[in-house]
C-alpha cells in the first residue's frame, strides 16, 4: 500500500463528484455529489497524515473539521433545495436559470 | 496734369471696385423703399469718372515707353509676390476701349432692364467685369493675370445666371463656369510649371528669358498647351465652345459686354505669353489648328442658327479663332487690332439686335422679318456692325484682317484661304441675319415694331459712331499701313471674299426669290450645324459621362468598401456579443463545469514542464 494509490483513489472519487455535480439535474443529487468530492478530499487528508506525518496527525484533526463543516453544509443545502421546491415545485436543476441571456 | 493721370492709372479699377460697393445697397433686401434706379446711376458715374480719366491719361504715354509700377502682395520664404503694372499706351488704350465699352453697355443697360428689379446684383457684376478687365489689363504678372481670370470666372457665373429662377439659365451658367474652370485649371499648371523654369511670373521678364531659354521641347510643349488652355477656354474654342452658346441666356446688356470684350481676356493673355509660346512650333501648330478649326466651325454653325443671340455668339467664336490664329503665326499687332474692330463691331451687332429684340419679344430668326422700314436706326447700326466687323474697307475690321492677312501672304499661304473662307463665311450668316430681320415682309411677331427709346438708341448710335471713325483714329494714331505699303493683292482677296459672303446672303435672304425657310438637300449637315455639331450630345458622352460615371464608382465604393469594413467591425463585435452571451446559459452546473474546465486548464498549463518530463520518461527512458 503507497500514498499514490490513496491519492489516486481520493482523485478518482473527486473527478466522479465532479462530473455528479455538473451532470445530474436533481438538486438532491447535486449535494451528494458534493459530499463525494467533500469524501475525497477528506481521503488525501488522512493518507498524507498517515505516511508524511505521522506523529502529530494534523491531517486527521482537518478531516473531523471538514467532516462537520460538511455536516453543516448539507443542512443548509438541504434546506436551501427545500425553500426553492416550495417555490418552483421542482428540484430539477434545468429549471433554476433565472440568468439565463 | 496728364502725367498725374497717367501715374495714378493703377486707380483704374478701383472706381469700378467702388461702383460695385455702393451698388449693393440697392438690392431689394436692403433698401426696400426707393426702389433699385440708383445702383445704376452710380455704376454709371463710377465708369464714366474711370473712362474721363483713361482718356486724360492717354496722352501722357501715347508713344512714350512704357513705365512700371510695383506693388508687394505677399513675401513668404523663397517667393516674393509683386504685383507688377504696366502703363503704356496699349495698356490705357485697352482700358479706355472697356471702359468705354462698358459705359455705353450701362446706358444701355438703363434702358433695357426697365421692367427688372435686380439692378442692384447686376450693375455690381458689371463693375466687377470691368474692375477685373482693367486690372488684367494693367496687371503685368502671369499669376495675377490668372487670378484675375478666375475672378470673371465667377463673375461670368453670376452675370449669365441672372435670371436664375429659369432652368435653361441655371444649366448655362453652370456650364459657363465649369467650361472655362477647366481652361483656367489647366492655364494654373502652366503657369506653376513656368516658374521653376523662368523663374518670374513678369510678362516682359518671361518674354525675356524666352530668347534664349534652351527647354526640352515636350517640356516647351506641355507647358505651351497647358498655357493655350485657359485662354482657349474663355475665348470659347473648340472643343470648349459650348458656354458661350449657353451663355446667351443672359441679360443682353451684359452679352454687350462679353461679346465684345470679356471673351477677349483670354486673347489678351494669349498676346502677351505668345513669346513663351512660340518656344515650341507643336504648341503654334496646335493654336493655328484650334483657330482655324473654331473659325470654319464656328461660321459655320452660326450661320445655321435660327436665334438671333446665338448666331452672333458664333460669331465671336469665329473671331477669337481668329486671333488664335494671329497669335500662333505670331501677328500679335494684328490680333490686338483685330481685339480692337471686333469689340466695336460685336458690340454694336449685339446692341442692334439686342434693340430688336426688346419690342419684337422673341428672339427666333424665322418668326422676324420686315423691320428696315420701322426700325431704320438698328438697321443702320447693324449694318455699320456687319461692316465693321468682316473685311469691308474702309471700316476697322478690314484693316485688322488686312494686317492679319498681310503677314499670312508670305508666311503661311494656305492660312490665308482659311481666313479668306471664314471672313466670307461670316459675312454671309451676317447678311442671313440681317435679311431675316429687316428684309421681307412683316410677320406676326413684328407686325407692331416700333424704334426703342432714348436709351437704348443712344448708347446704339455713339458706338455706331466710334466704329465708323475707327479707321480715321487708327489714322490719326498712324497705326493704318501707308498705301505704298499696302499689299493690294490681299485686300483685293479680302475685299472680294466680304463681297461674295454679303452678295450671296443678300440674294438668298434679302431678296424674296427663294422660299423661306431654307432646307439644304442634306438635312443631316443643316442640323449638324444648327445643332453645333451635336457638342452638348458629345460632351455628355465623354467628359460628363466619364466623370459621372467614376463619381458613381467612387461613391459606390466609399459606401459600400470603405464604410463597409468599418461598419464590419462594428457588426462583427455586435455578433460576437450576441453569440457569446448565449454562454450565459443560466445554470450553475454549467458555470462549475466552466470553473472545473477553467481549473484544469490552468493547472495543465502551469505543470506543463513537469507533464512534459514526465510524458518523456514513460515514452522514452
Amino acid at each position: 500500500m503507497q500514498l499514490q494509490l490513496f491519492l489516486l483513489l481520493a482523485a478518482a472519487l473527486f473527478c466522479i463528484g465532479i462530473y455528479g455535480l455538473i451532470n445530474s439535474r436533481n438538486a438532491v443529487r447535486v449535494l451528494m455529489s458534493i459530499e463525494l468530492m467533500l469524501n475525497a478530499v477528506n481521503l488525501n487528508l488522512m493518507a498524507f497524515s498517515n505516511y508524511l506525518d505521522p506523529q502529530t496527525v494534523k491531517g486527521q484533526v482537518f478531516t473531523t473539521f471538514v467532516i462537520a463543516i460538511a455536516a453543516a453544509e448539507a443542512a443548509v443545502g438541504l434546506a436551501i433545495v427545500l425553500a426553492i421546491y416550495r417555490n418552483r415545485d421542482t428540484v430539477d436543476m434545468e429549471q433554476f436559470n433565472l440568468l439565463k441571456w | 496734369m496728364t502725367s498725374f493721370f497717367a501715374e495714378t492709372f493703377w486707380l483704374i479699377p478701383c472706381y469700378p471696385l467702388v461702383g460695385m460697393l455702393l451698388t449693393l445697397p440697392w438690392s431689394p433686401g436692403i433698401i426696400r423703399r426707393t426702389g433699385p434706379r440708383p445702383a445704376g446711376y452710380v455704376n454709371l458715374l463710377t465708369t464714366f469718372l474711370a473712362l474721363l480719366h483713361g482718356t486724360f491719361a492717354f496722352p501722357a504715354v501715347w508713344q512714350q515707353p512704357p513705365h512700371y509700377l510695383e506693388i508687394s502682395w505677399l513675401q513668404v520664404a523663397g517667393l516674393h509676390l509683386t504685383i507688377p503694372l504696366e502703363v503704356s499706351a496699349l495698356t490705357i488704350g485697352a482700358t479706355t476701349l472697356v471702359t468705354g465699352m462698358n459705359f455705353l453697355a450701362q446706358i444701355y443697360a438703363v434702358g433695357y432692364l426697365e421692367m427688372d428689379w435686380g439692378w442692384a446684383r447686376f450693375f455690381a457684376l458689371l463693375a466687377l467685369f470691368e474692375a477685373g478687365m482693367c486690372s488684367l489689363i494693367l496687371c503685368n504678372s502671369l499669376f495675377f493675370s490668372y487670378m484675375l481670370l478666375e475672378i470673371l470666372t465667377l463673375g461670368t457665373y453670376l452675370l449669365v445666371g441672372f435670371w436664375l429662377n429659369q432652368s435653361l439659365v441655371v444649366t448655362g451658367a453652370r456650364d459657363a463656369f465649369l467650361t472655362k474652370r477647366v481652361g483656367d485649371l489647366f492655364l494654373l499648371m502652366g503657369v506653376l510649371a513656368l516658374y521653376p523654369l523662368a523663374g518670374t511670373w513678369d510678362f516682359n521678364e518671361l518674354a525675356q528669358w524666352a530668347e534664349t531659354a534652351e527647354l526640352q521641347p515636350v517640356t516647351a510643349t506641355l507647358l505651351g498647351l497647358a498655357l493655350i488652355a485657359g485662354p482657349m477656354g474663355k475665348c470659347a474654342q473648340f472643343p470648349l465652345h459650348l458656354w458661350l452658346d449657353e451663355a446667351m441666356e443672359g441679360p443682353i446688356p451684359s452679352t454687350i459686354l462679353r461679346n465684345s470684350v470679356v471673351v477677349a481676356t483670354g486673347a489678351w493673355v494669349l498676346i502677351r505669353l505668345e513669346p513663351v509660346l512660340a518656344l515650341s512650333p507643336v504648341v503654334l501648330i496646335t493654336m493655328i489648328a484650334i483657330g482655324s478649326v473654331t473659325a470654319i466651325g464656328g461660321a459655320l454653325i452660326s450661320m445655321a442658327q435660327i436665334d438671333i443671340k446665338r448666331s452672333l455668339s458664333y460669331t465671336v467664336s469665329t473671331y477669337m479663332g481668329l486671333i488664335f490664329i494671329a497669335v500662333g503665326t505670331g501677328h500679335t499687332g494684328a490680333a490686338l487690332l483685330l481685339i480692337l474692330s471686333h469689340a466695336l463691331a460685336q458690340g454694336l451687332l449685339i446692341m442692334s439686335t439686342g434693340s430688336i429684340v426688346l419690342n419684337s419679344i422673341t428672339q427666333d430668326l424665322t418668326q422676324l422679318g420686315g423691320l428696315w422700314s420701322r426700325r431704320p436706326i438698328s438697321g443702320i447700326c447693324y449694318l455699320v456692325g456687319m461692316a465693321g466687323l468682316i473685311g469691308l474697307p474702309p471700316l476697322g475690321g478690314f484693316w485688322a484682317l488686312l494686317k492679319l492677312a498681310d503677314g499670312l501672304w508670305t508666311s503661311h499661304p494656305w492660312l490665308l484661304s482659311v481666313l479668306l473662307l471664314v471672313n466670307g463665311l461670316t459675312a454671309f450668316s451676317m447678311m442671313r441675319e440681317f435679311g431675316l430681320i429687316f428684309a421681307g415682309q412683316p410677320k406676326q411677331m413684328t407686325e407692331r415694331s416700333p424704334e426703342n427709346f432714348w436709351l437704348v438708341t443712344l448708347p446704339m448710335m455713339v458706338l455706331m459712331g466710334f466704329a465708323l471713325h475707327l479707321p480715321l483714329i487708327l489714322q490719326s494714331l498712324s497705326l493704318l499701313p501707308s498705301w505704298a505699303t499696302l499689299n493690294k493683292d490681299v485686300a483685293l482677296l479680302l475685299l472680294w471674299s466680304s463681297l461674295a459672303g454679303c452678295g450671296i446672303g443678300a440674294i438668298v435672304y434679302v431678296g424674296q426669290m427663294i422660299p423661306k425657310p431654307i432646307q439644304l438637300p442634306w438635312r443631316q449637315l443643316q442640323n449638324f450645324f444648327a445643332y453645333d455639331l451635336y457638342t452638348p450630345t458629345l460632351y455628355r458622352s465623354s467628359i460628363v459621362f466619364s466623370v459621372d460615371w467614376a463619381s458613381r464608382i467612387t461613391d459606390w465604393f466609399d459606401r459600400f468598401i470603405i464604410d463597409g469594413v468599418v461598419n464590419l467591425v462594428g457588426l462583427a463585435s455586435l455578433f460576437s456579443g450576441e453569440a457569446l452571451k448565449y454562454g450565459n446559459t443560466g445554470q450553475s452546473q454549467f458555470y462549475i463545469l466552466t470553473i472545473a474546465l477553467g481549473s484544469v486548464a490552468i493547472a495543465i498549463a502551469m505543470s506543463w514542464s513537469f507533464i512534459s518530463s514526465l510524458f518523456l520518461t514513460f515514452t522514452g527512458h
